[in-house]
Protein backbone atom coordinates (compact mmCIF):
# COMPACT_ATOMS: atom_id res chain seq x y z
CA UNK A 1 0.00 0.00 0.00
CA UNK A 2 1.59 3.30 -0.97
CA UNK A 3 2.29 5.78 2.28
CA UNK A 4 -0.02 8.58 2.34
CA UNK A 5 1.40 11.87 2.87
CA UNK A 6 0.05 14.05 5.60
CA UNK A 7 0.87 17.22 6.17
CA UNK A 8 3.77 17.69 9.30
CA UNK A 9 4.78 20.23 10.84
CA UNK A 10 8.09 20.99 12.75
CA UNK A 11 7.85 23.17 15.43
CA UNK A 12 9.11 26.34 15.17
CA UNK A 13 10.23 25.74 10.81
CA UNK A 14 6.90 26.09 9.43
CA UNK A 15 4.55 27.13 11.51
CA UNK A 16 6.43 30.59 12.83
CA UNK A 17 6.51 32.25 9.42
CA UNK A 18 10.10 33.64 8.64
CA UNK A 19 9.73 37.45 9.07
CA UNK A 20 11.90 40.10 9.02
CA UNK A 21 9.96 43.16 9.69
CA UNK A 22 6.14 43.36 11.45
CA UNK A 23 5.21 47.10 11.52
CA UNK A 24 2.08 47.89 13.58
CA UNK A 25 1.62 51.82 12.99
CA UNK A 26 -1.06 53.69 14.80
CA UNK A 27 -1.34 56.55 12.19
CA UNK A 28 -2.02 56.35 8.38
CA UNK A 29 1.16 59.35 7.81
CA UNK A 30 3.47 56.83 9.49
CA UNK A 31 2.26 53.46 7.29
CA UNK A 32 2.39 54.75 3.91
CA UNK A 33 6.35 56.68 4.83
CA UNK A 34 7.22 53.02 5.72
CA UNK A 35 5.82 51.73 2.76
CA UNK A 36 7.70 54.02 0.71
CA UNK A 37 10.36 53.14 1.84
CA UNK A 38 9.89 49.53 1.72
CA UNK A 39 10.06 48.51 -1.81
CA UNK A 40 7.74 46.15 -2.45
CA UNK A 41 8.51 44.26 0.94
CA UNK A 42 5.98 44.97 3.27
CA UNK A 43 2.95 43.49 2.82
CA UNK A 44 -0.12 45.47 3.74
CA UNK A 45 -2.10 42.93 6.50
CA UNK A 46 -6.01 43.71 6.76
CA UNK A 47 -8.15 40.82 7.95
CA UNK A 48 -5.69 38.47 7.33
CA UNK A 49 -8.11 35.35 5.67
CA UNK A 50 -6.06 35.38 2.69
CA UNK A 51 -2.65 36.45 3.41
CA UNK A 52 -1.92 34.38 6.46
CA UNK A 53 -2.69 31.17 4.45
CA UNK A 54 -0.98 31.97 1.79
CA UNK A 55 2.28 33.76 3.59
CA UNK A 56 2.44 30.11 5.74
CA UNK A 57 2.35 27.91 2.25
CA UNK A 58 5.04 30.24 0.72
CA UNK A 59 3.00 32.03 -1.83
CA UNK A 60 4.30 35.20 -0.67
CA UNK A 61 7.55 36.69 -1.33
CA UNK A 62 7.84 39.01 1.44
CA UNK A 63 10.04 40.09 3.72
CA UNK A 64 7.32 41.53 6.57
CA UNK A 65 4.15 42.41 6.89
CA UNK A 66 2.40 45.69 7.58
CA UNK A 67 -0.25 45.43 9.89
CA UNK A 68 -3.10 47.55 9.13
CA UNK A 69 -5.41 46.56 12.00
CA UNK A 70 -4.83 49.92 14.42
CA UNK A 71 -4.94 52.36 11.77
CA UNK A 72 -8.31 54.26 13.05
CA UNK A 73 -8.52 56.32 9.11
CA UNK A 74 -9.48 53.50 7.72
CA UNK A 75 -12.94 52.55 10.08
CA UNK A 76 -15.88 53.47 9.65
CA UNK A 77 -19.20 53.31 7.87
CA UNK A 78 -20.75 56.68 6.76
CA UNK A 79 -23.24 58.48 5.15
CA UNK A 80 -21.99 62.06 2.87
CA UNK A 81 -24.61 63.44 1.21
CA UNK A 82 -25.39 60.77 -1.62
CA UNK A 83 -22.43 58.59 -1.15
CA UNK A 84 -21.76 56.00 1.15
CA UNK A 85 -18.23 55.71 2.50
CA UNK A 86 -16.63 52.41 3.73
CA UNK A 87 -13.00 52.31 5.67
CA UNK A 88 -11.11 49.56 3.69
CA UNK A 89 -11.11 47.71 6.98
CA UNK A 90 -14.55 47.54 7.59
CA UNK A 91 -15.37 43.83 7.82
CA UNK A 92 -18.11 41.71 6.37
CA UNK A 93 -19.79 41.32 8.96
CA UNK A 94 -19.90 45.44 9.17
CA UNK A 95 -21.59 45.56 6.20
CA UNK A 96 -24.33 42.51 7.24
CA UNK A 97 -25.45 44.08 10.31
CA UNK A 98 -25.15 47.81 9.59
CA UNK A 99 -28.79 49.48 9.34
CA UNK A 100 -27.56 52.32 6.75
CA UNK A 101 -25.92 49.51 4.26
CA UNK A 102 -29.41 46.87 4.73
CA UNK A 103 -31.26 50.09 4.07
CA UNK A 104 -29.68 51.54 1.34
CA UNK A 105 -28.05 48.92 -0.47
CA UNK A 106 -29.12 45.32 0.32
CA UNK A 107 -27.40 43.77 -1.94
CA UNK A 108 -23.84 44.72 -0.66
CA UNK A 109 -25.25 43.21 2.93
CA UNK A 110 -26.69 40.05 1.22
CA UNK A 111 -23.28 39.90 -0.55
CA UNK A 112 -21.53 40.21 2.92
CA UNK A 113 -23.64 37.70 5.21
CA UNK A 114 -22.76 35.00 1.87
CA UNK A 115 -18.85 35.35 2.93
CA UNK A 116 -16.96 32.18 3.95
CA UNK A 117 -18.31 31.59 7.74
CA UNK A 118 -19.16 33.55 10.71
CA UNK A 119 -15.54 33.98 11.94
CA UNK A 120 -14.82 35.23 8.21
CA UNK A 121 -16.96 37.64 7.79
CA UNK A 122 -15.64 38.92 11.41
CA UNK A 123 -12.05 39.16 9.95
CA UNK A 124 -12.38 39.92 6.20
CA UNK A 125 -12.50 43.13 5.07
CA UNK A 126 -13.81 44.57 2.28
CA UNK A 127 -10.37 46.49 1.03
CA UNK A 128 -8.77 42.57 1.52
CA UNK A 129 -11.01 41.74 -1.07
CA UNK A 130 -10.27 44.08 -3.14
CA UNK A 131 -6.34 43.64 -3.11
CA UNK A 132 -6.77 40.11 -3.50
CA UNK A 133 -8.67 40.04 -6.56
CA UNK A 134 -9.89 36.43 -6.29
CA UNK A 135 -12.62 35.88 -9.00
CA UNK A 136 -15.53 35.07 -6.83
CA UNK A 137 -14.61 37.87 -4.10
CA UNK A 138 -18.62 38.43 -3.26
CA UNK A 139 -18.91 41.92 -1.99
CA UNK A 140 -16.80 42.64 -4.78
CA UNK A 141 -19.33 42.11 -7.55
CA UNK A 142 -21.70 44.44 -5.41
CA UNK A 143 -19.17 47.15 -5.28
CA UNK A 144 -18.96 46.65 -9.15
CA UNK A 145 -22.59 47.20 -9.91
CA UNK A 146 -22.33 49.98 -7.33
CA UNK A 147 -19.68 51.53 -9.75
CA UNK A 148 -17.80 52.03 -6.08
CA UNK A 149 -14.17 53.66 -6.36
CA UNK A 150 -11.13 52.83 -4.40
CA UNK A 151 -9.43 55.84 -3.08
CA UNK A 152 -5.78 54.36 -2.71
CA UNK A 153 -3.32 56.73 -0.51
CA UNK A 154 0.31 56.99 -0.66
CA UNK A 155 3.17 58.89 0.71
CA UNK A 156 2.62 60.52 -2.87
CA UNK A 157 -0.43 61.76 -2.20
CA UNK A 158 -4.09 60.25 -3.41
CA UNK A 159 -5.79 58.54 -6.74
CA UNK A 160 -9.39 57.71 -6.97
CA UNK A 161 -9.94 54.16 -9.49
CA UNK A 162 -13.24 52.91 -9.84
CA UNK A 163 -13.48 49.32 -8.54
CA UNK A 164 -13.45 47.19 -11.49
CA UNK A 165 -10.37 49.48 -13.07
CA UNK A 166 -8.75 48.23 -10.45
CA UNK A 167 -8.68 44.95 -10.98
CA UNK A 168 -6.51 43.05 -13.53
CA UNK A 169 -6.81 39.66 -13.68
CA UNK A 170 -7.03 36.43 -10.97
CA UNK A 171 -4.57 37.67 -7.98
CA UNK A 172 -4.09 41.19 -9.88
CA UNK A 173 -4.69 44.31 -8.90
CA UNK A 174 -3.20 48.04 -9.90
CA UNK A 175 -2.62 48.52 -6.53
CA UNK A 176 1.11 49.90 -6.09
CA UNK A 177 3.05 48.72 -3.52
CA UNK A 178 3.47 51.49 -1.75
CA UNK A 179 -0.50 52.29 -2.20
CA UNK A 180 -2.80 51.29 0.47
CA UNK A 181 -6.28 51.34 0.04
CA UNK A 182 -8.21 53.80 2.16
CA UNK A 183 -12.01 53.35 1.23
CA UNK A 184 -14.57 52.64 -1.25
CA UNK A 185 -17.63 54.49 -1.63
CA UNK A 186 -20.28 55.05 -4.39
CA UNK A 187 -23.13 56.73 -4.66
CA UNK A 188 -26.58 55.83 -3.24
CA UNK A 189 -28.48 54.28 -5.86
CA UNK A 190 -31.57 56.64 -7.07
CA UNK A 191 -35.00 56.45 -4.84
CA UNK A 192 -37.06 54.19 -7.73
CA UNK A 193 -34.39 51.19 -7.39
CA UNK A 194 -34.38 47.47 -6.58
CA UNK A 195 -31.31 45.94 -6.02
CA UNK A 196 -30.11 42.47 -4.98
CA UNK A 197 -27.25 39.61 -4.98
CA UNK A 198 -27.42 36.17 -5.34
CA UNK A 199 -24.79 33.18 -5.31
CA UNK A 200 -24.39 29.93 -5.75
CA UNK A 201 -22.02 27.61 -3.68
CA UNK A 202 -21.02 28.52 -0.27
CA UNK A 203 -17.74 26.45 0.77
CA UNK A 204 -14.47 27.44 0.01
CA UNK A 205 -14.02 23.67 -1.63
CA UNK A 206 -16.80 24.02 -4.13
CA UNK A 207 -14.73 27.01 -5.88
CA UNK A 208 -15.14 25.91 -9.28
CA UNK A 209 -19.06 25.90 -8.29
CA UNK A 210 -19.22 29.82 -7.10
CA UNK A 211 -21.04 32.29 -8.98
CA UNK A 212 -22.62 35.28 -8.20
CA UNK A 213 -24.32 38.06 -9.72
CA UNK A 214 -25.36 41.76 -8.60
CA UNK A 215 -28.17 43.39 -9.80
CA UNK A 216 -29.32 47.23 -9.62
CA UNK A 217 -32.23 48.72 -11.55
CA UNK A 218 -33.82 52.33 -11.71
CA UNK A 219 -37.94 51.84 -12.13
CA UNK A 220 -39.64 55.00 -13.39
CA UNK A 221 -43.73 55.21 -14.30
CA UNK A 222 -42.99 51.02 -14.75
CA UNK A 223 -39.70 50.97 -17.27
CA UNK A 224 -36.56 50.09 -16.25
CA UNK A 225 -34.46 53.25 -16.89
CA UNK A 226 -31.22 51.93 -15.71
CA UNK A 227 -29.87 48.84 -15.09
CA UNK A 228 -26.20 47.90 -13.84
CA UNK A 229 -25.59 44.27 -13.99
CA UNK A 230 -22.19 42.82 -12.12
CA UNK A 231 -21.56 39.06 -12.53
CA UNK A 232 -18.86 37.29 -10.04
CA UNK A 233 -17.24 33.91 -10.91
CA UNK A 234 -17.66 34.05 -14.33
CA UNK A 235 -15.05 36.13 -15.58
CA UNK A 236 -10.93 36.27 -13.68
CA UNK A 237 -12.65 39.33 -11.90
CA UNK A 238 -16.42 40.58 -11.15
CA UNK A 239 -17.13 42.83 -13.89
CA UNK A 240 -20.11 45.26 -14.96
CA UNK A 241 -21.80 43.06 -17.97
CA UNK A 242 -23.17 45.67 -20.19
CA UNK A 243 -25.09 43.14 -22.83
CA UNK A 244 -27.10 42.33 -19.87
CA UNK A 245 -27.57 45.98 -18.90
CA UNK A 246 -28.94 46.56 -22.12
CA UNK A 247 -31.41 43.70 -22.42
CA UNK A 248 -33.34 45.40 -19.03
CA UNK A 249 -32.96 49.24 -19.95
CA UNK A 250 -36.21 50.65 -21.47
CA UNK A 251 -38.08 47.50 -20.80
CA UNK A 252 -40.77 47.07 -18.01
CA UNK A 253 -40.13 43.82 -15.85
CA UNK A 254 -42.30 41.23 -16.97
CA UNK A 255 -41.99 37.00 -17.26
CA UNK A 256 -40.73 37.32 -20.63
CA UNK A 257 -38.31 39.81 -19.80
CA UNK A 258 -37.09 37.63 -16.77
CA UNK A 259 -36.34 34.70 -19.67
CA UNK A 260 -35.12 36.97 -22.06
CA UNK A 261 -32.62 38.48 -19.74
CA UNK A 262 -31.95 34.46 -18.48
CA UNK A 263 -30.61 33.17 -21.74
CA UNK A 264 -28.93 36.41 -22.96
CA UNK A 265 -27.04 35.54 -19.11
CA UNK A 266 -25.95 32.05 -20.33
CA UNK A 267 -24.91 33.20 -23.21
CA UNK A 268 -22.44 35.86 -22.31
CA UNK A 269 -21.34 32.67 -19.77
CA UNK A 270 -20.86 30.60 -22.39
CA UNK A 271 -18.86 33.12 -24.46
CA UNK A 272 -16.89 34.28 -21.19
CA UNK A 273 -16.07 30.48 -20.42
CA UNK A 274 -15.74 29.20 -23.93
CA UNK A 275 -14.21 25.54 -23.93
CA UNK A 276 -13.68 25.83 -19.84
CA UNK A 277 -14.40 22.24 -17.91
CA UNK A 278 -16.78 24.23 -16.09
CA UNK A 279 -18.69 25.86 -18.36
CA UNK A 280 -21.20 23.48 -18.74
CA UNK A 281 -22.58 23.18 -15.31
CA UNK A 282 -21.89 27.25 -15.23
CA UNK A 283 -24.17 27.65 -17.99
CA UNK A 284 -26.76 26.07 -16.35
CA UNK A 285 -26.04 27.68 -13.04
CA UNK A 286 -26.19 30.90 -14.49
CA UNK A 287 -29.98 30.65 -15.46
CA UNK A 288 -30.59 29.78 -12.21
CA UNK A 289 -29.57 32.69 -9.95
CA UNK A 290 -30.68 35.12 -12.98
CA UNK A 291 -34.36 33.79 -12.39
CA UNK A 292 -34.00 33.91 -9.30
CA UNK A 293 -32.88 37.19 -8.30
CA UNK A 294 -34.79 38.94 -11.50
CA UNK A 295 -37.79 37.20 -10.16
CA UNK A 296 -37.25 38.87 -6.89
CA UNK A 297 -36.57 42.32 -7.98
CA UNK A 298 -39.48 42.01 -10.66
CA UNK A 299 -42.36 40.78 -8.61
CA UNK A 300 -40.81 40.64 -5.12
CA UNK A 301 -40.18 36.85 -4.55
CA UNK A 302 -37.77 34.56 -4.66
CA UNK A 303 -34.36 33.82 -2.81
CA UNK A 304 -32.25 35.51 -1.20
CA UNK A 305 -29.23 32.81 -2.13
CA UNK A 306 -29.48 29.96 -4.40
CA UNK B 1 14.22 39.37 14.14
CA UNK B 2 13.53 41.27 16.86
CA UNK B 3 10.84 40.22 19.01
CA UNK B 4 7.43 42.30 19.67
CA UNK B 5 6.15 42.80 22.90
CA UNK B 6 2.54 41.50 23.01
CA UNK B 7 0.01 42.94 26.12
CA UNK B 8 -2.98 41.19 25.48
CA UNK B 9 -5.96 40.34 27.79
CA UNK B 10 -6.88 36.86 27.59
CA UNK B 11 -9.53 35.36 29.91
CA UNK B 12 -9.62 38.11 31.85
CA UNK B 13 -5.82 38.18 33.07
CA UNK B 14 -3.26 40.74 31.37
CA UNK B 15 -0.54 39.10 29.76
CA UNK B 16 2.85 40.33 27.90
CA UNK B 17 4.91 38.32 26.01
CA UNK B 18 8.04 38.84 24.05
CA UNK B 19 6.81 36.87 20.47
CA UNK B 20 8.44 35.94 17.60
CA UNK B 21 5.89 38.27 15.48
CA UNK B 22 5.72 35.16 12.76
CA UNK B 23 3.44 33.47 15.52
CA UNK B 24 -0.08 33.44 14.53
CA UNK B 25 -2.83 33.79 18.21
CA UNK B 26 -3.04 30.12 17.89
CA UNK B 27 0.94 29.28 18.47
CA UNK B 28 0.86 31.77 21.00
CA UNK B 29 -2.14 30.46 22.47
CA UNK B 30 -0.78 27.20 22.70
CA UNK B 31 2.90 26.67 22.48
CA UNK B 32 3.26 30.00 24.86
CA UNK B 33 0.85 30.02 27.64
CA UNK B 34 0.11 26.44 26.85
CA UNK B 35 -3.69 26.99 26.46
CA UNK B 36 -3.99 23.59 24.58
CA UNK B 37 -7.98 23.67 24.33
CA UNK B 38 -7.62 25.61 20.94
CA UNK B 39 -6.92 22.99 18.55
CA UNK B 40 -5.33 23.54 15.37
CA UNK B 41 -7.55 21.78 12.45
CA UNK B 42 -6.72 22.52 9.32
CA UNK B 43 -4.89 25.92 9.65
CA UNK B 44 -6.59 27.95 6.85
CA UNK B 45 -9.56 29.09 8.37
CA UNK B 46 -11.91 26.08 7.05
CA UNK B 47 -12.44 24.09 10.12
CA UNK B 48 -12.84 26.50 13.15
CA UNK B 49 -10.76 24.74 15.45
CA UNK B 50 -9.02 26.85 16.51
CA UNK B 51 -11.90 29.46 17.16
CA UNK B 52 -11.61 31.95 19.72
CA UNK B 53 -13.46 35.35 20.88
CA UNK B 54 -11.73 38.12 20.32
CA UNK B 55 -12.90 41.26 21.24
CA UNK B 56 -15.93 39.92 21.48
CA UNK B 57 -16.04 38.24 18.25
CA UNK B 58 -15.40 35.00 17.20
CA UNK B 59 -12.34 34.66 14.85
CA UNK B 60 -9.91 31.74 13.63
CA UNK B 61 -7.21 32.04 15.29
CA UNK B 62 -4.97 30.33 12.63
CA UNK B 63 -6.08 33.43 10.68
CA UNK B 64 -4.61 36.19 13.05
CA UNK B 65 -1.14 36.85 13.23
CA UNK B 66 -0.05 37.01 17.38
CA UNK B 67 0.88 40.80 17.08
CA UNK B 68 -2.64 41.67 15.73
CA UNK B 69 -4.24 40.79 19.10
CA UNK B 70 -2.15 44.13 20.43
CA UNK B 71 -4.53 45.57 23.41
CA UNK B 72 -7.52 42.91 22.82
CA UNK B 73 -9.11 40.87 24.85
CA UNK B 74 -9.07 37.17 24.30
CA UNK B 75 -11.29 34.48 25.57
CA UNK B 76 -10.67 30.76 25.06
CA UNK B 77 -12.38 27.33 26.18
CA UNK B 78 -10.20 27.75 29.67
CA UNK B 79 -12.20 31.11 29.93
CA UNK B 80 -15.55 30.05 29.72
CA UNK B 81 -15.98 27.81 33.01
CA UNK B 82 -16.32 30.24 36.03
CA UNK B 83 -14.97 29.36 39.04
CA UNK B 84 -14.51 25.70 38.57
CA UNK B 85 -18.17 25.25 37.92
CA UNK B 86 -18.84 24.51 34.23
CA UNK B 87 -20.51 26.88 31.67
CA UNK B 88 -24.42 25.54 30.81
CA UNK B 89 -23.50 24.97 27.20
CA UNK B 90 -20.28 22.66 28.59
CA UNK B 91 -23.13 20.78 31.30
CA UNK B 92 -25.51 20.47 28.19
CA UNK B 93 -22.74 19.29 25.58
CA UNK B 94 -21.89 16.42 27.56
CA UNK B 95 -25.67 15.49 28.85
CA UNK B 96 -27.10 15.82 25.11
CA UNK B 97 -23.44 13.58 23.55
CA UNK B 98 -22.54 16.53 21.44
CA UNK B 99 -19.09 15.52 22.29
CA UNK B 100 -17.06 12.55 20.78
CA UNK B 101 -14.08 12.82 19.92
CA UNK B 102 -13.91 16.40 21.59
CA UNK B 103 -11.41 18.32 18.53
CA UNK B 104 -14.32 20.37 17.42
CA UNK B 105 -15.89 21.05 20.89
CA UNK B 106 -13.92 24.12 21.93
CA UNK B 107 -14.48 26.25 19.06
CA UNK B 108 -17.58 25.15 18.95
CA UNK B 109 -18.60 25.74 22.47
CA UNK B 110 -17.13 29.26 22.24
CA UNK B 111 -19.58 29.76 18.92
CA UNK B 112 -22.26 28.75 21.04
CA UNK B 113 -21.28 31.08 23.52
CA UNK B 114 -20.92 34.19 21.25
CA UNK B 115 -24.75 33.25 19.66
CA UNK B 116 -26.20 32.95 23.18
CA UNK B 117 -24.42 35.86 24.31
CA UNK B 118 -26.04 38.40 21.14
CA UNK B 119 -29.32 36.19 20.89
CA UNK B 120 -30.58 34.43 23.94
CA UNK B 121 -33.31 32.82 21.75
CA UNK B 122 -31.92 31.40 18.91
CA UNK B 123 -33.93 29.19 16.84
CA UNK B 124 -32.76 25.86 15.23
CA UNK B 125 -31.65 27.68 12.12
CA UNK B 126 -29.57 30.56 14.12
CA UNK B 127 -28.11 28.06 15.70
CA UNK B 128 -27.41 26.19 12.79
CA UNK B 129 -25.60 29.60 11.04
CA UNK B 130 -23.76 30.43 14.24
CA UNK B 131 -22.05 27.18 14.44
CA UNK B 132 -21.47 27.18 10.42
CA UNK B 133 -17.85 27.99 10.58
CA UNK B 134 -17.50 24.79 12.75
CA UNK B 135 -16.55 21.59 11.41
CA UNK B 136 -17.47 17.88 13.40
CA UNK B 137 -16.34 14.73 12.35
CA UNK B 138 -18.12 12.75 14.45
CA UNK B 139 -21.71 14.26 15.75
CA UNK B 140 -23.33 14.75 12.43
CA UNK B 141 -24.52 18.31 14.17
CA UNK B 142 -27.92 17.69 15.57
CA UNK B 143 -26.62 16.90 19.09
CA UNK B 144 -24.80 20.17 18.67
CA UNK B 145 -27.57 22.31 18.05
CA UNK B 146 -30.20 20.30 20.68
CA UNK B 147 -27.13 20.78 23.29
CA UNK B 148 -27.29 24.32 22.45
CA UNK B 149 -31.02 24.85 22.69
CA UNK B 150 -30.55 22.70 25.72
CA UNK B 151 -27.96 25.46 27.34
CA UNK B 152 -30.36 28.81 25.97
CA UNK B 153 -33.14 27.47 27.60
CA UNK B 154 -31.20 26.83 30.96
CA UNK B 155 -29.57 29.78 30.88
CA UNK B 156 -32.83 32.06 30.15
CA UNK B 157 -34.34 29.79 33.32
CA UNK B 158 -31.20 31.06 35.61
CA UNK B 159 -31.55 34.12 34.45
CA UNK B 160 -35.37 34.54 35.15
CA UNK B 161 -34.03 33.09 38.30
CA UNK B 162 -32.40 36.11 39.20
CA UNK B 163 -34.08 38.28 38.71
CA UNK B 164 -37.09 37.30 41.13
S1 LIG C 1 -7.33 25.52 12.31
FE1 LIG C 1 -8.11 27.50 12.14
S2 LIG C 1 -9.89 27.21 10.98
FE2 LIG C 1 -9.04 25.22 10.99
S1 LIG D 1 -16.74 15.55 18.23
FE1 LIG D 1 -15.19 14.83 16.90
S2 LIG D 1 -15.00 16.48 15.51
FE2 LIG D 1 -16.73 17.01 16.64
Amino acid sequence: MGARAYKTYKKDEIKVLKLQEFCQPVELKKALDLLAVAGDQLKPLAGGTDLIPAARQGELKIKGFLDLSRLEELKGIKEEGREIHLGSLTTFSQLELSPLIKDQVPLLAEAASTVGSPQIRNQGTIGGNIANASPAADTVTALVALEAQARLVSSQGIRVVPVDELLCGMGETGIQPQEIIQEVFFAIPPPENRNGFVKLGRRKALAIARMNMAVIITLEDGVITRARVALGAVGPNPYRNQILEGVLEGRKPSPSLLEEFTSEAEQEVAAKLGPRPSAPYKREAIKGIARDLLSRLFFGNGQVVA
Amino acid sequence: MAAFHLEMKVNGELVAVDIDPGMRLLDVLREVLHLTGTKEGCGEGECGACSVILDGELVDSCLVMAPQAYGKEVVTIEGVAALGQLHPLQEAFIEAGAVQCGFCTPGMILAAKVLLDHNPNPDRQEIARAISGNLCRCTGYSKIIKAVEIAASRIKAEAGAASD
